[in-house]
């Protein structure tokens, strides 16, 4: 028996896209068929957003469109063409972690890894809007993302210190600052 | 630290080689930067004030009170939040080719022919290879090497590879990949497990001579310990059930994705998300016909594994074979329904669970009879069998144990090793079955289980040699805090508590590549340059569960450094030693102990120069934080860096390698290497649920979890591991299932269908860490990873009984299923509405008295047994009035060890049991 396949639905062509990523202007030639992940991953240099699924049921490829969380796989690029988007990387200032990063390392709210981009961009949403969210509305902004590791408890943990930091509005340490020093109290005289 | 101190003081200080010059005695005293030494996290046997009230172990002495036991972020957390941790997918070299891999649309099939020719004439097609171009088999068990890079003759289960192609995008390859024409000869398949223990026209594999029968059996095990025969004569109450396990799968966020590149040297790098980089290591140079050190495996960031990535892949061999032919580099990248094609999932299994309770209630015989579906390859099968039995031998001491087990090939995506590997599913149905013992008998199931426990530094009835036990106090810890006694058997319908605990390997004894014989499981090297920072060379993989961590951890303890200061190497082969990878909960076991013995070597001549250079005692010197000194009058000490230039004198950059390797223990039967592990852990859940009579459905609502995990390294990441355990183990029980159809087709290989717990699932989990100090474990501790799974099943189970009075069989207890037991009760009982069914209730019986005082006696044996050192030894079978110091076949006859089935039983078999009708080639003399 001999096997036969369908063959792929063809683009009708490139198309140009402007939008800003990330504070960045991009103007770019996409395929007018593209999925705005594949843009992003393979074209806009966004390698922080991470592909789990493919449709919509993991959330690791959440993004931010005009501050709204997106599953940027079930997006078509043209639909963001002209829009703001923010990945993970787009979320610290410099080496000034963004307090949702800083409290995902420091909490256990990642493990692997893998699904935090999205937990932390959709997490850095709700706290836009809500700057201090109960449990409850943590657990329903984080719905959409499935995490295999931490069994959330630790995510939502992060989630609530890092609204803890913002409300405080404690500074987080520039991550280039000096670390230890081997030496100590000595002082070169 | 730096905080106190004003910023102008910080400044000055220059390395300047050479010019540095040394402190004099006593300087640095007064010293503002550096934190004193933290007490607290200093054992009492060695000044500090840390309680130790399982006694001292052989590494306090190394506690500089850093960071060993403080709650620990990931040292490459950082990378992880910030989207800057390259996974196998983010990977991207100059010129790559995008590789696929074309699957089997059949279950079973031979392949006839392989027409690429229309492919090729695609333009951007660069390479395609099918079977013919590695016809050299693999697999990670060296036993049991039955899988191909591509299918070479025929097509096991359906996506199963056929050929691959790589082209110069993705829309290319896929469309390459319509255009080749495989045509197969489709051949009977089979789904059913039971199906695969019956002689077949056509074997899924041939094992020559060792082939049993003409059947599917890729492993059969028989073993039998204690008193088999005498088991129905002591009994007074029996348990008996025939269980369904589905298989699951590990479902990691990462899918599968590998880039192979051959560098202009002719060395070949890979970059692939593994938990086991030797061993593909191992099977490349096989495959490819290379020496090892032509390759360099490294290993990326792992979007988790649990088991899923751990063997050596066909699509990894693909990825280098693709590069090879093409001279350019491939990257090949999973989408989820591939993973599912992949599997390495646990087991779909049948197993007989038979337990036997005497009338003193000790636990007199324990049946087993586990037939587990393999699907296609082997995989880690060879084990899986055997842990599906031994692994159920402690923490209880048993009277007896009978255990048949088979592994057959059926024609489904290939099981493997699975997160609490050939452990989960006969562990639910052994704790599901003491807890119907426990109603039988009237008795509390807790005090059932503190009853008839093994004491530490004692022996299982197959031989493991069990080191330090803290499950008695993860089940008194639990049963406290979860408030028991005023719930059990005591809730209103349809609100239960359920117990269930665990015991699982940390780290297995043997190496699965025993060659050469005396090879470390684990090495670890060290590097200190001028800089002070200390790299630490290890190839154990991180998999997100922080093994970097841990080692980091490890090593700035014993040197008493921060952990800012070290740096951790561990990606490529090239430049990392040998480790054995990240399965059996070996990683922190054995990779912690080898980076210890590492960092005492550079301990030791840092203290040799300190004593040059202040002429101080070795013995008084103690190490803080980045200081050396004098235990007793600290003004007198050097701090690390002038130590460290001095100890560098002439000869540069220290340098230090330690390794661990397993002691020899265990028995010699057939099999008695399997399951052996240098220590073991051991947990105790206790889940609440509510179950819906009416339409079946179970949330758990709280878990109070506690884990003997020796010694918490990073309680962060040990509670991290428990509550990530829960929700595993918790999809298992309730939701997730790999559902065939009746054609043998794999229904729901994707997220949607396949239902791993979301966050509104999670229940409330109070993980409880028992810290039972081990002596053989790096400060103490054991694994974390795995253990903690088990015990979340049964919990459920158990708690599902106690809500409704209804035990479920089949896994998942999905609605529709528990409906279904519901519905039969309320027919058996002649009810119409289930809301009026009667939850059980518990009247304890004279037996509850003598449990309780045989647990209080046994708390005291346990203790003294814990802290006396002069402690003889202990068997299994003490309980039943033998000879704790002698191991029991050899004092009594009747207790003799088999693991050949005797023809009484073949003629009579128990399901997996029936594996043993067939004969072996060999000795059937027809090959």
């Amino acid at each position: 028996m001999v096997q036969h396949r369908l063959p792929m639905l063809p683009s009708a062509g490139e198309v140009p896209w402007i939008a800003s990523v990330n504070g960045t202007e991009k103007k770019l030639n996409i395929e007018n068929n593209a999925i705005l992940l594949d843009v992003l991953r393979d074209q806009a240099g966004s390698l922080g957003t991470k592909r789990g699924c493919d449709m919509g049921t993991c959330g690791c490829c959440s993004v931010l469109i005009d501050g709204e969380p997106r599953l940027s796989c079930l997006t078509l690029a043209v639909e963001a063409d002209g829009c703001k988007i923010t990945t993970v990387e787009g979320l610290a200032d410099g080496h000034h972690l963004h307090p949702i990063q800083e409290m995902f390392a420091e909490c256990g709210g990642s493990q692997c890894g893998f699904c935090t981009p999205g937990f932390l961009v959709v997490a850095s949403s709700l706290l836009e809007n809500n700057p201090s969210p109960n449990d409850e509305e943590i657990k329903s902004a984080i719905e959409g993302n499935l995490c295999r590791c931490t069994g959330y408890q630790q995510i939502v943990d992060s989630i609530r210190a890092a609204s803890e930091i913002l409300i405080s509005e404690e500074t987080i340490e520039d991550s280039t600052s000096p670390k230890s020093d081997p030496h100590p109290g000595f002082t070169g005289e | 630290m730096a905080e106190e101190t004003n910023q102008d003081e910080m400044v000055g200080y220059r390395q300047q080689p050479g010019k540095l010059p040394f402190a004099k005695p006593g300087s640095g005293g007064k010293d503002r930067f550096s934190s004193p030494r933290d007490e607290e996290m200093i054992p009492k046997s060695q000044g500090g004030d840390l309680a130790q009230p399982w006694g001292s172990h052989r590494h306090d002495e190394l506690i500089s009170g850093q960071v060993i036991g403080k709650p620990t972020s990931l040292v490459d957390g950082k990378w992880k939040v910030t989207g800057q941790a390259q996974y196998g997918d983010d990977i991207r070299l100059p010129g790559e080719l995008i590789g696929r891999i074309i699957r089997s649309p059949h279950h079973y099939a031979r392949v006839l022919s392989i027409d690429c020719s229309k492919a090729l004439e695609l333009s951007g097609v660069v390479a395609i290879a099918t079977g013919v171009d590695a016809s050299n088999k693999f697999g990670v068990l060296p036993v049991t090497k039955d899988e191909h890079a591509m299918a070479v003759e025929k097509v096991r289960h359906v996506g199963d590879l056929v050929a691959c192609v790589a082209a110069e995008d993705e829309a290319t390859a896929r469309e390459a990949e319509r255009l080749i024409e495989v045509e197969y000869e489709i051949l009977d398949s089979i789904h059913d497990i039971r199906e695969g223990l019956e002689n077949s026209e056509y074997p899924i594999h041939d094992r020559g001579k060792y082939h049993i029968g003409e059947a599917n059996i890729q492993k059969r095990v028989f073993q039998e310990f204690g008193d088999v025969d005498g088991i129905h004569d002591n009994a007074i109450a029996s348990h008996k059930q025939n269980w369904i396990f589905s298989g699951v799968n590990h479902a990691a966020t990462e899918p599968h994705a590998v880039v192979g590149h051959w560098d202009p040297s002719g060395r070949l790098t890979l970059y692939t998300p593994q938990q086991v980089p030797h061993y593909v290591h191992r099977a490349l140079a096989d495959v490819l016909e290379i020496p090892m050190h032509q390759i360099n495996v490294y290993r990326t960031f792992v979007g988790g594994g649990f088991g899923g990535k751990s063997d050596p892949f066909p699509h990894e061999m693909c990825a280098a074979i693709l590069a090879r032919k093409a001279g350019r580099p491939v990257r090949i990248t999973f989408d989820r329904e591939e993973v599912y094609w992949i599997n390495r999932g646990r087991h779909p299994s049948r197993i007989e669970m038979n337990l036997h309770a005497d009338e003193e209630g000790r636990i007199c015989g324990i049946e087993t009879d586990a037939l587990i579906d393999g699907g296609g390859f082997a995989s880690f099968g060879h084990v899986t069998t055997y842990y599906n039995g031994v692994l159920h031998t402690a923490p209880y001491e048993i009277g007896a144990f009978h255990y048949t087990g088979a592994r057959v090939w059926t024609n489904k995506p290939a099981s493997g090793a699975m997160r609490g590997h050939g452990a989960v599913n006969s562990r639910c149905a052994v704790e599901t079955g003491l807890d119907d013992l426990a109603e039988q008998l009237s008795v509390d199931p807790i005090d059932l289980r503190l009853a008839n426990l093994l004491p530490p530094h004692s022996a299982t009835i197959t031989g493991f040699r069990v080191t330090s036990i803290g499950m008695r106090e993860c089940l008194e810890r639990v049963k406290e805090e979860s408030g028991w006694e005023k719930k059990f058997r005591k809730m209103p319908l349809g609100k239960g508590i359920g117990i269930g605990c665990g015991f699982f390997i940390s780290g297995s004894g043997l190496p699965i590549h025993w060659d050469p014989n005396k090879f470390p499981h684990a090495t670890v090297h060290l590097k200190i340059d001028m800089d002070g920072g200390v790299t630490v060379h290890t190839g154990a993989a991180d998999i997100g569960q922080g093994s970097d961590t841990v080692v980091a951890q490890s090593v700035a303890e014993v040197l008493g450094l921060p952990l800012d200061m070290i740096r951790v190497r561990s990606k490529e082969s090239d430049t990392s030693p040998v480790d054995l990878g990240s399965y059996s909960s070996r990683v922190t076991f054995m990779n912690a102990n080898a980076a210890i013995s590492a960092a005492m070597k550079i301990r030791d001549e840092l203290l040799d120069a300190t004593v040059e250079i202040t002429g101080a005692k070795r013995d008084k010197l103690v190490i803080g934080d980045r200081r050396i000194f004098d235990k007793k009058d600290p003004a007198v000490g050097v701090s690390y860096l002038e130590a460290l230039h001095k100890a560098q004198e002439d000869r540069g950059a220290l340098v230090s390698s330690g390794a661990y390797r397993t002691p020899p223990m265990g028995r010699t039967h057939k099999g008695a290497a399997a399951g052996l592990a240098p220590a073991y852990s051991f947990s105790a859940y206790v889940a609440e649920v509510s179950v819906d009579v009416e339409t079946g459905q179970t949330k758990v609502d709280k878990v109070w979890a506690a884990h003997d995990c020796g010694k918490a390294l990073n309680p962060l990441a040990v509670k991290g591991q428990i509550i990530g355990s829960c929700h595993m183990g918790m999809g298992q029980v309730l939701s997730e299932e790999m559902r065939y159809g009746r054609t043998g087709h794999l229904m729901n290989p994707d997220l949607l269908d396949y239902k791993i717990p979301s966050v509104h699932e999670m229940p409330e989990v109070f993980p409880i860490i028992v810290e039972s100090n081990d002596p053989e474990g790096p400060f103490g501790a054991k694994e974390a990873g795995e253990g903690p799974l088990l015990p979340i099943l049964p919990a459920v189970c158990n708690a599902v009984y106690d809500a409704i009075g209804v035990r479920a069989a089949e896994l998942p207890i999905t609605p529709d299923r528990l409906l279904k037991l519901i519905e039969r009760k309320c027919k058996a009982e002649g009810i119409n509405d289930p809301r009026e069914l009667q939850s059980p209730r518990l009247e304890h019986s004279d037996l509850q008295t003598i449990l309780s005082d045989r647990s209080d006696e046994h708390k005291k044996r346990d203790l003294d047994r814990r802290l006396n050192q002069d402690r003889q030894p202990y068997h299994n079978g003490a309980l039943f009035g033998l000879d704790p110091t002698i191991p029991p076949d050899e004092i009594d006859e009747k207790w003799a060890v088999n693991v050949i089935p005797s023809q009484d039983y073949i003629e009579n078999p128990r399901l997996a049991g029936s594996a043993w009708k067939h004969t072996e080639r060999r000795h059937r003399g027809d090959s």
